[in-house]
């Protein structure tokens, strides 16, 4: 708990000084991207690693949130500063009824469900021409503002700062530990009085709230939205950061995110065999890192006899 | 009212495809409880597998399909045996993420190989329209639909009917008591997958030799695969069937009186409310809860 904390501080404190010695474009445009993608693979690894049940549906909540913030840009002339939590408070709303629908169910069937929600905003993106302009998408989100992308850089890392400080409370709340003990043992959470639906409702609206915040600040920083938001490729990129940093900790998504933006950035060198070497990477993961980055670090740890590890849930889990 | 017909017909066309590669995936993903995302990877392949030995060896549509056939059992039994079963046994999610990236390469390497645009398959017989009433359906799909058909009968005869299906059905049931009895289960296991992944396979090729193949199709296949077993309940062959049927009809009629643009949202619509209504979906074999 304390090591997590301090990690995540200093990955924090690192960040905050990097647009002081980089002022290279390109790079920071690299460093924006993983802190985005930092918050979004937090924000599913609520669902995922907390509550346990496995999501494809996130990018529903990404997708409502970046067309939300653009649409009040586009339609509306909203500022950033009044777009972004909007986006993330529809997107929040929009988690609360997905929520309700589909942590009633489990395993396969909520990862099927949780994905069609996602595939039909994608078909209604595509098609509500009247609205979101449909294949051809939203242009110019908050243009004539920002040029810089260092304050682009300190936007985000507030950003990211708010979602993981938010983590970290509920993870560490009575709210988190019942979705652990959830995860753990349906059953034995349900005997001593913990609802497991309500619990699961928490981490799942909360990370829906988070994903749409990140969802509008790519509105602006990208300044355009297209239905490409909603797509199954969105969701794979997040889903493997999620589990090559290691699921059920919050510092294995930062460390997915980073390594995963990187990664995909100089397979680029490669040009046509990049994502068929991506593809046998996420295999090569899954069988030999089953637990994430952090899984294995948590793993040599103990078998050295040190400290506690990251996470009691990976503790158990490699025992 | 005829026009009601033709859309009928069509549905019931598409549905058949529909169908054949639910019933790979039933297999797959009801009994073996492999979230598989590579099933519409398997679906591709075969169109494009298909287009290969019917234009570069010359075969003919028949000898054609029996080879692909062959290609992608072994291909299916490979990757069981060396990808699959590695993560047998730890839950849903290693198995997504394998199938994910497997679905990356498997896409990404047939893009390079053969390049982004459509292929055609060689046709077994002359197109033609044939008239049945008021219903017009073209001689190619009328033999694509029979030849559907007639595989689904296969499917079920090896399953109910040969020795490599109770062995299979035994294993689904209890794994631990079928290996105790002498069945490999292992063997069992890689069967199933080889002849998931046949189904979808030939049924991506048939539906190539009426459309064509594409490299990047296989993304939606494999949601519309999903979207087919649920509704008709997990592991179920029949529930396959008629959830294959139906998705293609409903379709059909909502392209011909309300949309065309929305035509894929139909599937996913039907499954969040099969899944609010009634968890266990059409007909399932257990009385297992969603």
């Amino acid at each position: 708990m304390t090591l997590e904390r301090n990690v995540l501080l200093g990955l924090g404190v690192l960040a905050a000084l990097l647009p002081f010695a980089v002022t290279d474009q390109y790079l920071l445009h690299l460093a924006v991207m993983a802190l985005f993608y930092a918050i979004l693979a937090n924000s599913l690894n609520l669902v995922v690693g907390y509550v346990g049940e496995f999501s494809l549906g996130h990018t529903a909540f990404l997708g409502t949130g970046a067309y939300t913030a653009a649409l009040l840009s586009v339609n509306a002339g909203w500022p950033m500063w009044a777009a972004v939590p909007a986006a993330g408070l529809v997107a929040a709303l929009f988690g609360l009824g997905i929520g309700a629908i589909t942590l009633r169910l489990q395993g396969p069937y909520f990862v099927i469900v949780t994905l069609s929600f996602a595939e039909v905003l994608r078909i209604i993106a595509n098609n509500w021409i009247g609205v979101t302009n449909g294949p051809m998408g939203l242009a110019g989100v908050g243009q004539g503002g920002i040029a810089d992308k260092r304050v682009f850089f300190a936007i985000v890392l507030g950003l990211a700062a708010l979602t993981f400080y938010l983590s970290y409370r509920f993870v560490y709340s009575n709210a988190g530990r019942a979705a652990v003990a959830v995860r753990e043992n349906r059953y034995v959470a349900q005997s001593i009085g913990v609802n497991p639906f309500g619990s699961a409702m928490q981490a799942f609206v909360l990370g829906a709230f988070m994903a749409g915040l990140a969802g509008g600040f790519y509105a602006f920083y990208i300044s355009f939205v297209g239905p490409e938001v909603f797509r199954f490729s969105f969701m794979a990129t997040i889903i493997i950061m999620v589990l090559m940093g290691g699921k059920g900790t919050l510092v294995g998504p930062v460390v997915g995110a980073v390594i995963v933006t990187l990664l995909e950035e100089y397979l680029r060198e490669l040009q046509e065999l990049r994502l068929s070497l991506f593809g046998l990477i996420v295999m090569a993961i899954v069988l030999f890192l089953p637990n994430g980055l952090m899984g294995f670090i948590a793993r040599r740890r103990e078998q050295r006899g040190d400290a506690p590890s990251l996470s009691p849930a990976i503790e158990e889990r490699t025992v | 009212m005829d026009l009601f017909l033709q859309f009928l017909a069509n549905g019931l066309v598409v549905g058949v495809f529909y169908a054949l590669s639910a019933l790979g995936l039933t297999l797959i993903f009801g009994l073996m409880r492999v979230v598989n995302f590579a099933h519409g990877e398997f679906y591709m392949l075969g169109g494009v597998v298909g287009w290969f030995v019917t234009t570069y060896l010359g075969l003919d549509f028949f000898s054609g399909l029996v080879l692909v056939a062959l290609v992608m059992g072994s291909f299916g039994w490979a990757v069981d045996r060396f990808l699959i079963e590695r993560v047998r046994g730890q839950g849903e999610e290693p198995g997504i993420l394998l199938t994910i990236g497997l679905s990356i390469f498997l896409v990404n390497i047939t893009l390079l190989a053969v390049g982004p645009a459509p292929l055609k398959v060689a046709r077994a017989i002359t197109e033609g329209p044939i008239f049945l009433g008021p219903v017009t359906i073209t001689k190619m799909r009328l033999l694509a639909m029979v030849i559907g058909v007639a595989l689904i009968f296969a499917a079920h005869a090896i399953i109910h009917r040969t020795r490599l299906g109770s062995a299979m059905r035994a294993t689904f049931q209890d794994p631990m008591a079928a290996s105790l009895a002498g069945i490999r289960t292992k063997q069992v296991y890689a069967a199933t997958f080889a002849l998931g992944c046949t189904l979808s396979a030939l049924s991506g090729m048939l539906l190539a030799s009426i459309y064509s193949a594409q490299a990047s199709v296989g993304g939606l296949v494999s949601l519309k695969s999903f979207v087919v077993v649920i509704l008709g309940g997990m592991g179920s062959f029949p529930g396959a069937i008629a959830g294959g049927l139906l998705l293609g009809v409903a379709e059909a009629l909502w392209g011909g009186y309300v949309a065309t643009g929305m035509v894929d949202i139909i599937g996913f619509l039907l499954v969040i409310l099969i899944l609010v209504l009634r968890p266990q979906g059409l007909f399932s074999i257990r009385a297992e809860r969603a």
